[in-house]
């Protein structure tokens, strides 16, 4: 069921997902398709996420933005909801992060991302180049989530437990919680067109889904539904982003994942059992409701290929 | 050319002669292509022609053994890959 | 060898074919794009050193076009070093394979293909299509034109017909090949000659028609009445002339139009994704439909190619693909469904979106005309075999279609 409209408020408002934002010219969403799109959100009941630029906009947006309730996912911190930054940031933050970074970056500074943890009230990692991951960055990967799985655990037993996406969010879910683009979320771009999500309308600006005049025309709609997945629908590394964009780009059709997603999300999800199971040691009852079976796979294609 | 049926074999069985039968029709159908200038190859083949000849013969051997199947002295047995069947054929 | 668990590896050698065929569904067919030497050599090498990946017992070399016959010089060479290559490497497919061929029969009488056919003859498996009597095959199956390349198509008096230099080879071909099949493919404008066609192939001597309706959306209205009219006359045909015994016709199928249970029976139909077609550019395709020339309105899905090997990745939804994900409620709730084929190209050609998860139900109503008359038919041959007391033997000795799904 569609939830949420993200809303670009420039063509350069930052990226907080796996997709670069290659554009660099400012291109301002006209502000009566900001009206407009925001009286779509209020009559198919959508919560609104707005995408900020990195720049101010003009004083007269305010007010329309402020017209409705709404997130704010910005390139800096001041007045966000959430942060979106590639860079590991100092001190305290009283706002969920979005760290985007590559694998080699990830790698290279495990140890200052260690670091960050317990300082924001939520920090989500997302990697820009999951599909270039090789047999060595899935060991490499291994190694970088039991630091951050040993950092939440200490953070854990000491009553602060600290929320980070990579190794956290599994033990908290009892089902499937992805992205959903397209089918509990679309796009609104500067131009007046849905897409997908926003890194759709980056790569082919040509290949919308309606627009706020005609409305919302998704073609193969169900495709976009987790039952029509065949690899995900039974899975159960539940924090899996299931990135459409990706899934699309790697393997040519939204309803299925590459191999890199599902091996970068079982390892994710065998960390967190690992941590789940080491804080149940000191504390039996956490998260009572969440079970993470034993499995002897990375990718769910392998398994379906032998039945 | 009459051909009755005398006897059956086991689906196992049948694996063990058909896979000898597929590589003794690849080794001669090979024969035909590889040249002697091809040392190597060449003299494997002759060594591994006259190896699945005497396993299929001794397949024939094993198992006519074992079944007591029906013969004759101008009659040959033959094997029907898809039932598992043996025909006496004269 | 089991040719239903086998590899299917295409060598698309040539687009050309001396024939113009109306019905066929190669859209881009041109005498320009032939397979050199050195492309399939690599295609070869690339295919034996990828053991693991190809774990599959045995499997079946196919070479088609255009007409793989012109290219019979290229065809032998390839052959000869697969042979001498799984030879040499000790590769599990040298005790189990298959030199496959879909032929318009033209040219298989030459010294060449003779030749071919000769040096290989335990290893060969050649289907030459001949489409019934000779005004149901002249219909659709005339030579081409020069003009015809220019996009100049002849006029309806000026169309020759293949029948008579197809014909011509049937008794070489059943000579050597007394139990291969021949293919039919029945569009909208071949449904009044079913009957016929079908009988006239028999009294050819061929004992298996393996025929289809093309999954394209050319059907007109009426053409389903049509359709289940015509199998009725054949039915009628082949029980009242005995033919059900030894011969077999695919249209007449028990396991066809039963109810499908969703999770047991959720398989895809198609098996592209498990073959490997490779073009003359070098390029690998999940089945020889997925390449431009097959295609009427979308982009090609190259899935690799010789040089640089199979992304793994673009094959994973052909692989993970099932019916129930492709198909639409009304295909789900079916109570006819069973044998109710589909070709991932044709559906992927006729989707919305780049997408092969979407099914064509172009032949929603030519299947359940086809379920109509094939009950039908059973219904009566099985009262006759019960009557004359022939069930029995009838289901232990009938021959059976050995067509499987591409």
């Amino acid at each position: 069921m569609l939830t949420y409209l993200i809303i670009l408020l420039d063509d350069t408002s930052v990226s907080f997902c796996h997709a670069d934002n290659p554009r660099c010219e400012r291109r301002l969403i006209p502000l009566d398709v900001l009206r407009q799109g925001i009286r779509f959100a209020m009559m198919e009941n959508l919560t609104i996420q707005f995408v900020y630029p990195d720049y101010p906009l003009p004083a007269d947006y305010a007010s329309v933005i402020e017209s409705i309730d709404h997130a704010k996912i910005k390139p800096t911190v001041e007045a966000a909801d959430v942060w979106v930054t590639d860079k590991p940031f100092e001190g305290e933050v009283d706002v969920p992060v979005v760290l985007r970074i590559t694998r080699q970056e990830l790698f290279a500074q495990t140890e200052e991302i260690s670091n960050l943890i317990g300082h924001a009230p939520r920090l989500n990692i997302v990697i820009t180049d999951i599909g270039a991951f090789t047999d060595d960055d899935f060991e490499r990967y291994r190694a970088l989530l039991a630091d951050i799985s040993a950092r939440v655990e200490t953070l854990t037993k000491e009553g602060r437990m600290p929320w980070v996406s990579l190794v956290t969010d599994r033990m908290a879910l009892t089902k499937m919680n992805n992205c959903g683009a397209g089918d509990s979320s679309i796009t609104l771009a500067p131009n007046g067109r849905f897409y997908v999500c926003p890194a759709f309308y980056y790569e082919a600006p040509e290949d919308s889904i309606g627009d706020l005049e005609a409305g919302i025309d998704i073609r193969n709609r169900q495709l976009y539904k987790l039952e029509y997945a065949p690899l995900c629908r039974r899975c159960d590394a539940y924090q899996c982003r299931r990135c459409i964009w990706l899934n699309r780009k790697l393997t040519r059709e939204v309803n299925t994942p590459s191999h890199e997603q599902c091996v970068v999300a079982h390892l994710e999800r065998n960390a967190s059992r690992t941590l789940l199971a080491n804080i149940r040691k000191a504390n039996p009852n956490f998260l009572a409701e969440t079970k993470i079976e034993e499995i002897d796979y990375l990718d769910p294609f392998e398994m379906k290929r032998e039945k | 050319m009459e051909r009755k049926k005398v006897g059956q074999v086991t689906p196992e069985e049948r694996d063990e002669i058909q896979a000898l039968f597929e590589r003794r029709n690849g080794l001669n159908e090979l024969a035909q292509v590889l040249t002697a200038d091809n040392t190597e190859l060449y003299e494997r083949l002759v060594t591994d022609m006259g190896k699945t000849s005497s396993l299929f013969q001794e397949w024939w051997n094993d198992m006519s053994a074992k079944y007591q199947w029906e013969a004759t002295e101008n009659g040959s047995w033959e094997i029907d890959f898809d039932t598992c069947n043996i025909y006496l054929s004269e | 060898m089991d040719v239903d668990t086998a590899k299917y590896i295409t060598f698309i050698v040539t687009k050309d074919c001396q024939l113009a065929c109306k019905y066929c569904y190669l859209v881009g067919k041109n005498s320009k794009e032939r397979m050199s030497w050195e492309v399939a050599k690599q295609a070869v090498d690339y295919i034996l050193a990828h053991e693991s990946d190809m774990p599959e017992e045995a499997v079946v070399w196919d070479f088609i076009g255009g007409e793989p016959f012109l290219e019979i010089d290229l065809i032998d060479k390839v052959c000869d070093y697969i042979k001498i290559e799984m030879y040499r490497r000790n590769h599990h497919w040298f005790n189990s394979y298959r030199f496959s061929f879909s032929t318009n029969g033209i040219n298989y009488h030459t010294e060449k293909v003779q030749q071919f056919i000769k040096k290989n003859s335990t290893h060969l498996s050649i289907g030459i299509t001949i489409d019934g009597t000779q005004r149901k095959h002249d219909l659709n199956r005339i030579w081409k034109t020069p003009e015809m390349e220019r996009g100049i198509m002849p006029k309806p008096e000026e169309e020759r017909g293949s029948y008579a230099d197809v014909v011509k080879n049937i008794p070489l071909w059943l000579e050597q090949f007394p139990d291969d099949s021949t293919k039919v493919t029945i569009s909208s404008a071949d449904i009044p000659y079913i009957c016929e066609s079908v009988l006239h192939l028999y009294g050819l001597g061929i004992h298996e028609v393996n025929i289809n309706v093309v999954f394209e959306d050319v059907w007109k209205e009426g053409d389903d009445s049509l359709f289940q009219e015509q199998l009725m006359q054949l039915a009628d045909a082949i029980i009242d002339g005995g033919y059900y015994r030894d011969y077999a016709c695919s249209f007449f199928a028990e396991h066809i139009g039963k109810p499908m249970d969703i999770e047991t029976e959720n398989q895809n139909w198609c098996g592209a994704g498990m073959m490997l077609a490779v073009d003359a550019a070098g390029n690998f395709y999940p089945c020889t439909r997925f390449a431009a020339y097959s295609l009427r309105s979308k982009k090609p899905i190259i899935i690799g190619n010789v040089h640089d090997g199979i992304n793994k990745n673009l094959l994973r939804p052909f692989l993970t693909l099932d019916r129930f994900t492709q198909s639409p409620r009304k295909c789900i709730e079916c109570e006819v469904a069973s044998g109710c084929a589909w070709c991932q190209g044709e559906n992927y050609d006729a989707a919305h979106t780049e997408t092969i998860y979407e099914r064509s139900t172009a032949i929603c109503l030519m299947h359940k005309a086809r379920v109509r008359a094939n009950n039908y038919y059973w219904n009566k041959l099985y009262r006759k075999l019960e009557l004359e007391g022939l069930r029995e033997d009838y289901d232990e000795n009938h021959r059976k279609s050995s067509q499987t799904p591409c």
